[in-house]
């Protein structure tokens, strides 16, 4: 899922400044489960921000609403009238959803209120982990399940630096060595052999790094 | 012409966390007004709920949980303090300080609502203006 953390009272307070009437509206799906963007969060976003303003002694009008994912159509079209309602929309939702909606509402002022910050999983209650760096080129299979790119400080693709500790990177002790994970996954899946595989200068063309992606389903198309 | 100041606060407290079940404010004379709301367990507590409140014109929120290790529900005791700690933050962040928030377990509410008046003392009323008082119709 997409990570996400809300920002700053005070950074979102001076986005909303020139406006009095404001959407708040949430993304039910990868924010809310990450705690940054579900009903919860904009109901309590709402309020703080209400209590913010007003003990400047300005009131602004808010409305909340949360959408199952604001980066599809089908469910923006849910929040049509509460935009048509307001001067300007806070996102709760990852940058894709912002500028979904900001495609979908092209005279509407949008606004991000959270960072997305990675791709990742719920590691344990309140601990949300990165582990995919969305390459375009996956090699997990070699790896044994766990991503080099993403996991290992240095992106190291061809056996570890020698810089880890106890299994943990010489970069932070909060950051298990990817290549002692990856070692001891294909050591109790018996493919060792894996790790004398020599793995090529990597091709980034498929990252970011090659310009902004497009995945074309020509069979989805209509 | 000055008033003495008289706050207004919310409790939230566990059903569990008293004896009887029942909260019943300890220095009524301090707290001119104070609002409980039952709850079948501390950890019922919302982020939202304690910010409505404070919405609502309160000067302090006290939340009751039961003491460590005696949860019903074995853990919502300090699911209830996190909470609350992180909602601290919030209120220091917004600037209506987190000292206008306390958490207390059953036994020792007299003493941290004793706290929370004193400290409602330094930092005077809410500053926030609940809308029909700021413009009243």
């Amino acid at each position: 899922m997409i990570v996400a953390k809300q920002k700053p009272i005070a950074e979102i307070k001076e986005m909303l400044r020139p406006y009095q009437k404001v959407l708040i509206l949430g993304c039910g799906t990868c924010v809310k489960t990450c705690f940054a963007g579900g009903e919860d969060e904009v109901a309590t976003l709402g309020a703080a921000l209400r209590l913010a303003f007003g003990r400047e002694g300005r009131h602004i009008k808010t409305e909340e609403l949360t959408v199952e994912r604001q980066c599809e159509d089908a469910f923006i079209q849910e929040a049509v009238p509460a935009v048509a309602r307001n001067e300007a929309v806070l996102s709760l939702a990852c940058g894709a959803g912002v500028q979904a909606m900001a495609r979908r509402f092209g005279k509407t002022i949008l606004l991000p209120g959270v960072n997305t910050t990675f791709i990742g999983v719920l590691e344990k209650p309140g601990l949300f982990t990165e582990e995919c760096s969305g390459c375009g080129d996956c090699e997990l299979d070699t790896f044994g399940g766990i991503c080099p790119v993403t996991r290992c400080s240095k992106r190291l693709m061809n056996g570890p630096c020698g810089g880890s500790k106890n299994g943990k990177c010489e970069v932070s002790p909060d950051i298990d060595c990817a290549w002692q994970l990856i070692i001891d996954r294909l050591t109790a899946l018996g493919q060792q052999d894996n790790l004398k595989r020599y793995i090529p200068a990597k091709d980034w063309r498929p990252s970011l790094s090659g310009g902004p992606r497009r995945l074309l389903r020509e069979d989805h198309v209509v | 012409m000055s008033s003495k100041f008289e706050p207004k606060i919310h409790v939230f407290y566990c059903v569990n966390a008293f004896a009887q079940g029942v909260f019943s404010p300890p220095d009524a004379e301090n707290a001119a007004f104070v609002k409980s709301i039952k709850m079948p367990c501390s950890s019922m507590i919302k982020d939202v709920f304690i910010l409505k409140a404070f919405e609502c014109g309160s000067d302090g929120v006290v939340v009751i949980g039961c003491p460590s290790g005696k949860c019903k529900r074995v853990d919502g005791n300090m699911r209830a303090a996190k909470r609350v700690a992180w909602v601290q933050k919030l209120l220091d962040e917004i600037g209506l300080s987190g000292k206008r928030l306390v958490y207390t377990v059953g036994d020792e509410t007299d003493a941290a609502t004793t706290l929370l008046l004193k400290q409602l003392a330094e930092l005077g009323p809410n500053p926030f203006k609940p809308v029909e008082q700021a413009n009243p119709k």
